[in-house]
């Protein structure tokens, strides 16, 4: 089933925040931010901006009713900075006025005193200087020193990956309008319904079923709406304060310079091998770029430390993982929430190891890959494992070994052009990490006309969750999918909803519609059943909206089904719950079971570079990914091709630059995401056959963030290219941008 | 008062002429299809038809509404999503359905705008074209495949219906019939010209004169809303692009994409068509102009880089029609500094034909390929005797210089006979004569290396060419 949202989409009726129409007295709220790093505030003067033009009210922290506070796992996050700064871009005051113009242009009448302190910007220093968010994690698997002296090939080093900028279209932005009785609804653009109707409520001082929150779609989240509720509490704050509809809308440049992105790692690697290239043993220290504020950065250490062993067997590791606070923008969740930085060291290490031992990388890898039985470093054994049927489908179809044939013959005809090869498998762990985050609901209503409206607490924000939902609707009511509408996501219908990420939107909250449509299914059966006085309620069916007994069609419709019971007084709603089962994980021990399940995949990846200019095109990609039974194959694959070129932005062009003093220099004109024709012509994606998933609605599986780790594949191409041209530099740092590559060969 | 037709509208306002249209689309005429996500026309999220009558005849071109001031659209007519509404889903809307080429949905109304745009623009109705014609419509969601899919069925279906054969005059019946466009486009022309209005053209002092302000109304926004604006778009005097006496003369207010698509350049200069397509996206190249590209003085301009080497000069008018003319290589003084008084504005651009032993080559590189600033470009003009020796060498640089660079003292190397020694050592000297800066497009030490290696590949590719 193709995303319903598309026909809207095409005609532009999709209605995104700012195409809300303008409710009457709606005033503009912009940000004052801190243009220091790091520092102390000795006096903010708001007495200029507040005779500016059009200005309603500038707030400072000595304005907020409630808690100024809305740090998601740690509580050092003001939502406006009265005293310590951590960044450059920190909220200081919201300045609301008629229009937006106004609101920006009183902004910069706000003068600021700041005492400049020493900033950190290099994680490594930072925790030098026990500067860390949360504590340090250590996870220690089998023995490591022994595991080291048998090993016959070892390789160890450094290296680092970059950050990324989320690009969602629809920069950060929200809408408050207060209603009777200090109430308040809030359109945002945000995946935490639950999370972010709690810091209104708390930012406000008012109880949380005072606060409305409503999510229509987002214009792309892909991670950067999930933890840091700036924008939205701000909306709210200054509407609640001024008792006026508020609308906040930052521009661009603002959210490139002011919002958390992926986390930048370094890495200290250590990988031994024995005789036939198997693993023995990885150590490895991560050093997570964690930004001012601890914001939502330890759980996404959390994952990047579950994931370092990526798709190999690996009986000894010892991994250590820390959090550094840094003076830039606390970064935040981006699709793959740390797994795409785990995956990479390990992928990075077998690379530099398979260079010492003198093996083909691709064979390596093959030989070390997961299968079931194994057990991951965190006491995990593996079931159902597809690691290597997703490796040999890709073969089968790609021929592998033929690749790298064709690829050594292109290089030997060619001086000025070459090309480069890259395997790269996925396995990604599907739950929250927080096991408390894995559980949703979903409530279903059935009217009288038999139209039926689903409201969950997944947001929409272009995956196609909600046509997802929809069809499991449908198909568990037996019913057409024109007679169900997925409704908003609101705090009122759906309470305590976790965010939608992790992939697990469709996991969760399906599964929770999916209990509800059968609980009223069942309802409807025992209604069937008393009328033909047949009781058998296994042999009773709804197929297309009509009502089916032991196969046999009745002429009795979905419609008359549902006003009979109506008028027999029949509970047509249904709220239902659920739980992922058997998913739990001791922080102390760093054991446990913390996925459901996993997604596997494998991909090809073949680059060309221009050995004199130092650019590069990527000549083709050919993925293999297992999405269980899919729920849609259209939005799957939109899916993988989406992740897989996002991902590739970051392992190649996607580089952010900061001024000394750590102001953001990227912006629009210069921070370049994957145009159309970046894209490979050769762009093949193929959901693995037969896929079976218990684990998950439907046999389906996730499919948001594990094909992400296919773009890793794009930075491996070009890494083969440059280590045959020399190998008397360390491995370059991710991503590879054309300066790099450039830098790397003439350098 | 500023008049035209947007959508089936007509309308009259009283709005600056600075105000920016995507603005007047969704603030003043609550029309919220076209989304805006970063106002510099870097995304083509905002992308709008505008459609100007010309012979009789509608010429229309997808932009970026978000940079666009409304007093240069006078006269047009505007086309947003909301005015492709035929009631039905429109082909290409239907296209896009059917291939699952809309995630988010905040970046589909401008690729259904471009798409549209598309089959009024090209001359050739093909694969390629329609991807470049998508070049400037940024997706964060879908990795552009189904968009990809869904421009390749817009060809199929153009050619099934003889799109390509119908002439130019009965396309856009033709495009009405395939329910491309709705038939209301049909009146467009004569409702276009009973709204008919010119402003008064004059200078002054205050005027900021507008050609094309893609680059203009990017930086400024705000200071420009209310002031005097002077559109080069309104000298329909100055759009031509013709040959005269071994010269290419190129009017002041001719968009890029006119001049890369133009005959005479196909003629005398074919590689440009390609080389332009790194210049920006189509929805820049379709107001952007060469002269504006001059003025902005940017030391990277791709336009610039290349006519330094073409030898080209300008053709300066001053407010009372009088005119001189100057090189372009002595038209810049220092950075962002140049050679023309307030009141002056670029009238023409003559650009010399090469001789037949001439050889012409452009060169850049930028972080990313298309619409990316250049972290390096280069242009070359290399004249080879028969015995391969140099007789004629220009060489222009970008990013490497406060202004755009011709490099000097190059006639050294005149005479000699060409080698891989020789490449060599014109690259070194380049290299070494160029004093770059780090800043957001590289390091200075990048950019040095860089240039001498994009010299290696001027002689590269000449070579190539002479085999």
């Amino acid at each position: 089933m193709k995303n319903v949202d598309m026909k809207m989409h095409v005609k532009g009726q999709s209605v995104f925040i700012d195409d809300i129409k303008a409710p009457i007295g709606l005033l503009n709220a912009a940000l004052f931010t801190s243009p220091v790093a790091k520092g102390r505030i000795k006096n903010i003067d708001i007495s200029a901006a507040q005779k500016s033009e059009g200005v309603a009210m500038v707030i400072t922290h000595k304005d907020i009713p409630g808690k100024n506070q809305i740090g998601h796992m740690i509580a050092d996050q003001p939502l406006l900075a009265f005293d310590e700064i951590e960044y450059i871009g920190q909220p200081i005051a919201i300045v609301v006025a008629d229009t937006r113009k106004n609101a920006k242009k009183a902004c910069q009448l706000i003068k600021v005193d700041i005492e400049k302190l020493e900033p950190v910007f290099e994680p490594r220093e930072a925790y030098q200087k026990g500067l860390i968010h949360a504590q340090k994690r250590v996870l220690v698997n089998g023995n490591i020193e022994e595991a080291f002296k048998k090993s016959k090939y070892i390789a160890s080093g450094r290296i680092d990956s970059g950050g990324q900028e989320h690009f969602y279209f629809e920069t950060q932005r929200a809408l408050a309008i207060p209603k009777e009785a200090d109430t308040i609804k809030v359109c945002a653009s945000c995946q935490s319904p639950g999370a972010f109707q709690h810091h209104i409520a708390e930012v406000l001082d008012i109880p949380m079923h005072k606060v409305e929150l409503e999510i229509r779609r987002l214009g792309g989240g892909f991670g950067g709406k999930e933890s840091t509720a700036v924008w939205v509490v701000a909306a709210a704050l200054a509407a609640k304060l001024l008792n006026r509809p508020v609308k906040l809308v930052i521009s661009r440049n603002e959210d490139i310079a002011t919002t958390g992105k992926r986390h930048p790692y370094s890495y200290d690697y250590k990988i031994g091998l024995d005789e036939n290239g198997k693993i023995l043993a990885f150590e490895v220290f991560l050093y997570q770029q964690a930004g001012g504020c601890a914001d939502i950065s330890p759980a996404v250490l959390g994952r990047s430390f579950l994931h370092t062993s990526g798709s190999y067997c690996i009986p000894n590791v010892k991994i250590t993982a820390v959090s550094c606070k840094t003076n830039i923008p606390p970064n935040n969740a981006f699709r793959g929430f740390g797994v795409p930085q785990g995956t990479f060291i390990i992928e990075s290490a077998l690379f530099h190891a398979s260079e010492i031992m003198g093996k083909n990388i691709i064979e390596l890898k093959k030989i070390n890959l997961l299968k079931d039985g194994d057990f991951l470093p965190y006491g995990m054994q593996l079931k159902k494992t597809n690691a290597v049927r997703c490796w040999e489908t890709l073969d089968e179809k790609v021929n592998i070994k033929k690749r790298i044939e064709a690829v050594e013959e292109f290089n030997k005809n060619n001086q000025t052009k070459k090309r480069g090869i890259s395997v790269i498998p996925v396995c990604f762990g599907i739950s929250f990490a927080q096991s408390t985050l894995n559980q949703a609901s979903a409530l279903v209503n059935i009217y009288i006309d038999g139209s039926v409206s689903v409201s969950t607490g997944a947001v929409e924000m272009g995956q196609g969750v909600n046509t997802k939902i929809l069809s499991v609707a449908a198909n568990t009511l037996g019913i057409q999918k024109e007679k169900v509408r997925v409704d908003t996501t609101n705090t009122s219908r759906i309470p305590n909803a976790s965010p939608t990420s992790a992939s697990t939107g469709a996991d969760l909250n399906g599964m929770a519609t999916k209990f509800a449509c059968e609980e009223l299914l069942t309802r409807l059966k025992k209604l069937i059943a008393k009328k033909t006085n047949f009781f058998d309620l296994d042999k009773i069916r709804i197929k297309d909206g009509i009502v089916y007994l032991c196969g046999a069609k009745l002429d009795y419709t979905w419609e008359e089904l549902i006003l009979d019971a109506y008028n027999e007084r029949t509970d047509l709603s249904c709220h239902s719950f659920y739980a992922t089962p058997a998913i739990y994980y001791d922080r102390v021990k760093e054991r446990g079971r913390p996925f459901a399940y996993y997604s596997y995949g494998t991909s090809l990846t073949e680059v060309e570079v221009d050995i004199l200019r130092g650019v590069y095109e990527i000549v083709s990609i050919d993925v293999v990914h297992d999405v269980g039974k899919s729920l849609s194959p259209e939005i799957d694959k939109g899916q993988i091709e989406g992740a897989v070129i996002q991902s590739i932005g970051w392992t190649t062009i996607e580089q952010l630059r900061y001024a000394p003093d750590g102001k953001m220099l990227s912006s629009a004109n210069s921070y370049k995401i994957p145009d159309i024709k970046f894209v490979p012509k050769n762009f093949n994606v193929m959901l693995l056959e037969n896929s079976e998933n218990p684990y998950a609605v439907c046999n389906s599986k996730a499919i948001g963030e594990p094909p992400f780790i296919h773009g890793l594949g794009a930075y491996f191409a070009i890494l083969d290219v440059l280590r045959k041209i020399r190998k008397d530099k360390p491995l370059p740092s991710l991503p590879l941008t054309p300066e790099k590559v450039f830098m790397y060969i003439y350098e | 008062m500023i008049r035209f037709i947007l959508n089936n509208k007509i309308i009259e306002t009283h709005k600056p002429d600075g105000m920016i249209l995507l603005d007047f689309i969704r603030e003043e005429e609550g029309l919220t299809g076209t989304k805006e996500a970063c106002r510099e026309g870097e995304c083509g999220a905002c992308t709008v038809l505008i459609g100007r009558l010309n012979n009789e005849k509608m010429e229309y071109k997808t932009i970026a509404s978000c940079i666009t001031p409304i007093g240069s659209l006078k006269n047009c007519h505007i086309v947003t999503v909301e005015g492709l509404d035929t009631g039905d889903f429109t082909l290409v809307q239907k296209l896009i359905i059917d291939n699952s080429a809309s995630q988010c949905g905040y970046c589909t109304p401008g690729i259904v705008l471009s798409m549209t745009g598309f089959c009024f623009m090209s001359e050739e109705i093909s694969y390629d074209a329609i991807i470049d014609a998508l070049d400037g419509n940024i997706c964060r969601c879908t990795g552009y495949a189904s968009i990809r899919n869904a421009g390749r069925s817009l060809i199929d279906n153009l050619k099934a219906n003889d799109y390509e054969k119908t002439a130019k005059k009965d396309r856009l019946q033709k495009l009405i019939e395939m329910n491309i466009i709705p038939s209301y486009f049909a009146e467009i022309p004569e409702k276009l010209k009973k709204i008919g209005n010119r402003s008064n053209i004059n200078i002054s002092d205050e005027t900021v004169i507008v050609a094309g302000a893609t680059d203009l109304f990017v930086q400024k926004p705000e200071a420009l809303e209310n002031q005097k604006l002077y559109f080069m778009s309104e000298r329909k005097d100055l759009e031509y692009i013709k040959e005269e006496n071994g010269n290419i003369l190129v009017g002041g207010a001719v968009a890029i994409e006119d001049f890369r698509k133009s005959q005479v350049i196909k003629k005398h200069y074919p590689e440009l068509e390609d080389y332009l397509l790194l210049h920006s996206s189509t929805i820049l190249r379709n107001t952007a102009t060469l002269s504006g590209n001059i003025v902005n003085a940017s030391p990277i301009g791709d336009i610039t880089i290349i006519l330094l080497a073409l030898s080209a000069r300008l053709v300066i008018e001053n407010r009372h029609g009088n005119i001189r003319k100057i090189e372009l290589s002595k038209f810049y003084i220092s950075y962002k500094k140049y050679d023309l008084e307030p009141c002056e504005i670029i009238r023409e651009i003559e650009i010399p034909i090469c001789s037949k032993n001439e050889q012409f080559n452009f060169e850049k590189v930028s972080n990313r390929k298309i619409l990316d600033i250049a972290s390096v470009n280069s242009a070359a003009l290399i004249k080879l005797s028969d015995k391969k020796n140099i007789e004629k060498l220009r060489i222009s640089a970008g990013g490497v210089a406060p202004i755009p660079l011709l490099l000097s003292g190059l006639e050294k190397f005149i005479g000699k006979e060409l080698s891989a020694k020789l490449i060599q050592e014109i690259a070194e000297y380049c290299m070494q004569s160029v004093t770059p800066i780090d800043d957001i497009r590289g390091s200075a030490k990048y950019k040095k290396i860089l240039l001498k290696q994009l010299i290696i590949a001027h002689f590269n590719k000449i070579n190539t060419v002479q085999k």
